[in-house]
C-alpha cells in the first residue's frame, strides 16, 4: 500500500468486520503479521493490534511472514521474503536464516535440499534447491489468522516486529576529547 | 471558568511517544476538584541511545512500538481504573519522530476501536503549551516559552486551540545545543544537567561567546552559531594543551550557558512587551520543556518577570519534559471544545501550532517544521 497505511488500517478493519457482521467484541484474539518486511508498516499493525488486544482483554498473536507463506503446506518448505537491495530473507523447516542473501546464491543448508519454495524469487530459489515452486495456500492476512488460530490458547509473547537486523546507527565519528587532570 | 464545563467530570488517557520517552497517563478534571493527575508513567530510552550521541530514530521507533501498551496498562493500573471509566483517549499525533508518533497513534486507535471511546489527536507542542493550565490553572491569554531539545518558541496562548507564535529559533533548539556541548566536552548525556553542573565552577566571561540575533529586532533566535563557537574554543584549548583541562571545560560550559541564558532573557523581555500590548488581566509567563530546569536560565526569567509585573509559572520538571499527562490534559481541553478525531487520524512529523504564520523552519514536500 505504501503511504497511507496508518490512516487506512482501522477503517479497513471496521469495514471488514461490518461486512462479515462481526462486532469487535466477538473477537477472541487479534493476529498480526510481524514481518520481516517494511519496518514502519509492521510497527503500524503491531502497535494497533496490541492496543486493540489490550482494549478487548484478548491476546494479540504475532505471526511471521514465513509462517504465513508456509501455512497449509503439507510438507516442509523453504519460504522467502523480499529484503532491501535485491536480497531476500529465508526460512527453512528450522526457522529463519540469520542473514539476508542474494537470491542467486542460496546458502549451503538449502542448496540441493529438495525443498519446495514459496515466496519472493521462488523460481530462482527452486532451481537451486531442486524442488518445485509453490503458491501460498491462502491470502496473506487469512494465513496469518489461521496460524494464530492454531496457537490460540497457548502462551504467546506480545507481538514484536521481526527485524532480523539491528537498527542502522553508527557511533559518532568524532571521538571525545582527552580530558587532562 | 471554562467555556463548556459540562459534563462535570472528564477522565482521559494520554499517550506520548514523539521522541525518546514512551509515556501514558490518566488525568481527571472535575468541577469539584479541578485537574488531578491520577497516573503518569514514563519509560525513557537514554541508555539505548547513549552510544550514538543523540536520539537514533529507528532505535526510538523500535522501543516505542513494544512499550506503548505496557505503559498504558501501567497508567491504568496506577490510576486504579479500567478503560470503561474513561471518557476518551488522547494521543500525540505530531510533531516528532514519525516512527514513534505512528506507533502511539496506532496504539491509541486500537484502544479507541476496542473500547468505543473517542479518539483525540493532540499536537505535542499544544501539550507543552497548555501544561500551565493543568498545573496552575492559568487563564488565557498567557505567554509560554517552550524551550526543549527539539523546540524553542514563544507562544501566546489565546485558547486551547489558538496559539500565536511571537518568535522562535531559526535553527537549533537550546536543549540540543546543551546535548551537543556535553558531547563535545565528553560530559554525560543528557547534556542539560551535566553542562549545568560543570558550569557551576567555571568563568562565564572567559570565552566571550556570541549572543546570536540580539542585534536583530523581534523574538527570533539562533543557537547553531553558538555550537560552532564552542567547538572552535574547545579545539583552541586542545591545540594549546594537547587535551582539555577540567578548568577549560568548566569555563566552556559556563560561557555557553551564559550565552543561552542571555539570549533567552533578552528575547523573553521582547516577547513579554508584545504580550503586554494585549493588556492581559493576570499576566503570566510560563516555561515548558526540559531546558526550563536550568537554574541559571530560570533565575534570569524570574528576574524579568518580576521586573515586568508578570507571574512566573514553572511546572514541575516531570511535567516540563515530555510526558503523557500533558497530552491527556490537552485532550480534556479539546473535549471541552467539542474537538475529536476519527480512525483516519494522521500522524504528522511536522505540525506547526501557529498555522497562520510563515514557516520558520523547514519547507518543501515535508512542510513547515515550526
Amino acid at each position: 500500500m505504501g503511504r497511507g497505511q496508518a490512516e487506512r488500517l482501522m477503517p479497513l478493519l471496521q469495514e471488514m468486520l461490518a461486512e462479515t457482521g462481526t462486532p469487535v467484541a466477538a473477537l477472541d484474539a487479534i493476529a498480526v503479521g510481524i514481518g520481516p518486511g517494511n519496518f514502519t508498516g509492521i510497527r503500524i499493525s503491531v502497535a494497533a493490534a496490541r492496543g486493540l488486544a489490550l482494549a478487548r482483554s484478548i491476546p494479540a498473536i504475532g505471526v511471521t511472514s514465513f509462517d504465513a507463506f508456509a501455512e497449509g503446506s503439507p510438507d516442509p518448505v523453504l519460504t522467502s521474503v523480499a529484503a532491501p537491495r535485491g536480497q531476500i530473507w529465508l526460512a527453512g523447516p528450522d526457522g529463519p536464516f540469520p542473514d539476508p542473501v542474494s537470491p542467486d546464491n542460496l546458502p549451503e543448508p538449502f542448496r540441493d535440499s529438495g525443498l519446495d519454495v514459496i515466496g519472493a524469487d521462488a523460481a530462482v530459489l527452486a532451481g537451486q534447491t531442486g524442488g518445485q515452486v509453490r503458491d501460498p495456500q491462502f491470502p496473506f492476512a487469512e494465513a496469518i489468522a489461521r496460524v494464530a488460530a492454531r496457537r490460540f490458547g497457548t502462551p504467546q509473547p506480545r507481538p514484536a516486529p521481526l527485524y532480523l537486523r539491528p537498527a542502522d546507527a553508527a557511533p559518532p565519528a568524532d571521538p571525545p576529547p582527552v580530558i587532562l587532570p | 471558568m471554562h467555556p463548556q464545563p459540562a459534563p462535570f467530570a472528564l477522565t482521559l488517557l494520554g499517550i506520548e511517544s514523539s521522541c525518546d520517552d514512551t509515556s501514558a497517563a490518566v488525568v481527571r478534571w472535575s468541577e469539584a476538584s479541578g485537574a488531578t493527575i491520577l497516573s503518569n508513567v514514563i519509560a525513557g530510552q537514554t541508555e539505548l541511545h547513549a552510544a550514538f550521541g543523540g536520539v537514533v530514530p529507528e532505535i526510538a521507533a523500535r522501543a516505542h512500538a513494544e512499550k506503548l501498551d505496557l505503559m498504558v496498562e501501567a497508567a491504568l493500573a496506577e490510576a486504579g481504573l479500567g478503560l470503561g471509566a474513561l471518557d476518551g483517549i488522547a494521543v500525540t499525533a505530531g510533531p516528532g519522530l514519525i516512527g514513534g508518533v505512528l506507533s502511539g497513534v496506532m496504539c491509541a486507535k486500537g484502544l479507541a476501536m476496542g473500547s468505543g471511546l473517542p479518539l483525540i489527536g493532540v499536537n505535542h507542542l499544544a501539550g507543552h503549551a497548555l501544561t500551565p493550565r493543568l498545573t496552575d490553572g492559568v487563564a488565557f491569554p498567557y505567554l509560554v516559552l517552550l524551550v526543549s531539545g527539539g523546540h524553542c518558541q514563544f507562544l501566546l496562548v489565546e485558547a486551547a486551540d489558538r496559539f500565536h507564535r511571537l518568535g522562535g529559533t531559526i535553527d537549533d533548539a537550546p536543549g540540543e545545543a546543551f546535548d551537543k556541548t556535553a558531547k563535545l566536552l565528553a560530559l554525560p548525556q543528557p547534556g542539560g544537567p551535566s553542562v549545568e553542573r560543570t558550569a557551576a565552577a567555571g568563568d562565564p566571561a572567559r570565552f566571550g561567546f556570541p549572543r546570536p540575533m540580539l542585534d536583530r529586532p523581534g523574538c527570533d533566535m539562533s543557537f547553531s552559531g553558538l555550537k560552532t563557537a564552542l567547538l572552535r574554543a574547545r579545539d583552541g584549548c586542545i591545540a594549546a594543551e594537547g587535551g582539555l583541562r577540567a578548568g577549560d571545560r568548566a569555563d566552556l560550559c559556563a560561557g555557553f550557558q551564559a550565552a543561552v541564558a542571555d539570549v533567552l532573557a533578552e528575547k523573553s523581555a521582547r516577547a513579554i512587551a508584545l504580550y503586554l500590548e494585549r493588556a492581559p488581566e493576570q499576566p503570566v509567563l510560563a516555561v515548558a520543556g526540559g531546558v526550563a530546569a536550568n537554574a541559571t536560565i530560570r533565575a534570569r526569567l524570574q528576574q524579568i518577570c518580576a521586573a515586568s509585573g508578570l507571574r512566573f509559572v514553572a511546572p514541575p520538571l516531570a511535567l516540563c519534559t515530555d510526558n503523557a499527562a500533558m497530552i491527556a490534559w490537552a485532550g480534556i481541553e479539546r473535549t471541552w471544545l467539542g474537538l475529536r478525531d476519527g480512525m483516519s487520524l494522521i500522524a504528522r512529523p511536522r505540525w506547526p501550532l501557529d498555522t497562520s504564520q510563515a514557516a520558520m523552519l523547514g519547507s518543501g514536500k515535508k512542510g513547515a517544521k515550526a
